[in-house]
């Protein structure tokens, strides 16, 4: 059953993209894909590109896929480890969302960090309190490890 | 001795009143002038009375007191309660059965003169065949548990024509009966659609035929056609799972998604938001989160 619900959503991913996002298989599995995020152009990650590994759970769609960055991003929500603090990626997750509605979700969060939530409070407090710097330390970031 | 022979002679015809027997009879007195001893005219009549007989069997079998007390014996084991009808030549009955729905069926036995050697003539009110197996140790309670079995196997597709009849304006048939596999619904003024369930796959895509003027029926018949292929269960997304289909549905008609029952029962049951009563499990739409019911499921997806 979540094998045929994984070939749907690639095949309807490969019929309509989403613009900022892409998603496919790496090798035979159809459960390990990888994906990608085009940096948002109002957000200081414009013009990376961020790898995403994403595995999915045998009882997808019942369990959330497990969704992690492999390229470093200076985020207040994304550790060193690639982890996103995403509430759709565990408490919140519903079968009606599919892997392209949560590679939008992690695009609007790049827009809009949630640092009330933060798993990196250091990034979290930076920039809320220094927001130049922030934007420049993501910037940076981005330019050494996304381009 | 001929005295005697004589009386008894004089009974016979009320014994033996058909034409055949008659003519039999005239020949009887001229045999008895005939006969020398009373011993050969006795075999005579013995022979005669054999070809009577025989010549009548075939209209009347009285079956021996085996059948009797067989039957008897039968009725006992299987429950005085089953048995809602027989006739009084203790040939015919009627067995009552209900299915797990709680509807009531009749099982029609009409036994033969044989019995239990030979097979009961079996019949009731099914959409299939009524294939039940007999050997000579079969019993009436065999033939009743075999029934049951059948009907628990029709229960999906009277679920569904139940649903049906009870949810819809049915034009025919008048007074639907069990064997009854086909409806045709009114969906407006002067048009139709005819229903036909499989009796074996009832929650399989139903054959459909609008019925009505063209104008009216052709977008209807399009609307059909392409809805029809595009439902997909919004967990699974497909259309078939096993042999079900979709057919739980949000309750909100903005939403409106369509779910298999056993992916909705398994995304809700581990969800603290769900709530169990009895059979049923109440939670959220996993679409809209306005709230949806299910009815449990006994195997996992």
């Amino acid at each position: 059953m979540a094998l045929k619900r994984i070939q749907k959503e690639l095949n309807d991913l490969q019929r309509d993209p989403p613009a900022s996002c892409s998603a496919g298989p790496v090798g035979e599995d159809m459960f390990h894909w990888q994906a990608t995020i085009t940096g948002p152009n109002d957000s200081p990650y414009h013009g990376g590109v961020f790898f995403l590994s994403v595995h999915f759970p045998t009882d997808y769609p019942f369990k959330p896929p497990k969704v992690a960055f492999t390229t470093k991003i200076y985020h207040p929500n994304i550790n060193g480890n690639g982890s996103i603090c995403l509430d759709i990626l565990r408490s919140q997750w519903s079968p009606a969302l599919t892997i392209s509605k949560v590679l939008l979700s992690i695009c609007s969060l790049l827009c809009d960090p949630n640092p009330d939530d933060p798993l990196v409070p250091d990034i979290a407090h930076i920039y809320k309190s220094d927001r130049q710097k922030y934007n420049k330390l993501a910037r940076e970031w981005t330019q050494r490890y996304a381009m | 001795g001929r005295h005697v022979i004589g009386e008894t002679l004089q009974q016979l015809p009320y014994v033996y009143c058909h034409g055949s027997s008659q003519r039999r009879l005239c020949s009887v007195s001229q045999r008895l002038q005939q006969s020398a001893q009373l011993s050969t005219f006795l075999l005579e009549l013995k022979t005669i009375v054999e070809v009577c007989m025989k010549s009548r069997a075939g209209s009347f079998a009285i079956p021996p007191p085996q059948y009797y007390s067989q039957l008897i014996s039968e009725m006992e084991t299987l429950g005085w309660d089953k048995i809602i009808f027989l006739d009084t030549n203790i040939q015919t009955l009627k067995l009552k059965a209900e299915d797990s729905s709680g509807r009531q069926h009749t099982l029609s036995i009409k036994l033969k003169s044989k019995h239990p050697a030979e097979a009961p003539e079996c019949s009731a009110d099914l959409p299939v065949p009524l294939n039940l197996t007999w050997t000579p140790q079969s019993s009436l309670e065999l033939l009743h548990s075999q029934f049951l079995l059948l009907l628990e196997s029709l229960a999906e597709f009277w679920d569904v024509l139940d649903e049906i009849d009870q949810k819809t304006w049915i034009l025919e048939p008048e007074k639907p009966s069990r064997s009854d596999t086909v409806r045709r619904v009114a969906i407006g003024s002067n048009v139709s659609i005819r229903v036909e369930v499989d009796p074996r796959h009832p929650k399989m895509l139903p054959e459909c035929c609008l019925l009505g003027a063209e104008h009216v029926v052709a977008p209807l018949r399009n609307k059909l056609n392409a809805n029809m292929h595009i439902i997909e269960c919004g967990i699974c997304y497909s259309y078939r799972l096993g042999t079900a289909i979709p057919d739980q549905v949000c309750n909100d008609p903005r939403c409106g998604q369509p779910f298999h029952q056993a992916c909705l029962y398994e995304w809700l049951r581990v969800l603290p938001s769900s709530r169990k009563s009895f059979s049923l499990m109440f939670g959220e739409c996993p679409y809209c989160s306005k709230p949806i019911t299910v009815k449990m499921v006994t195997q996992a997806v």
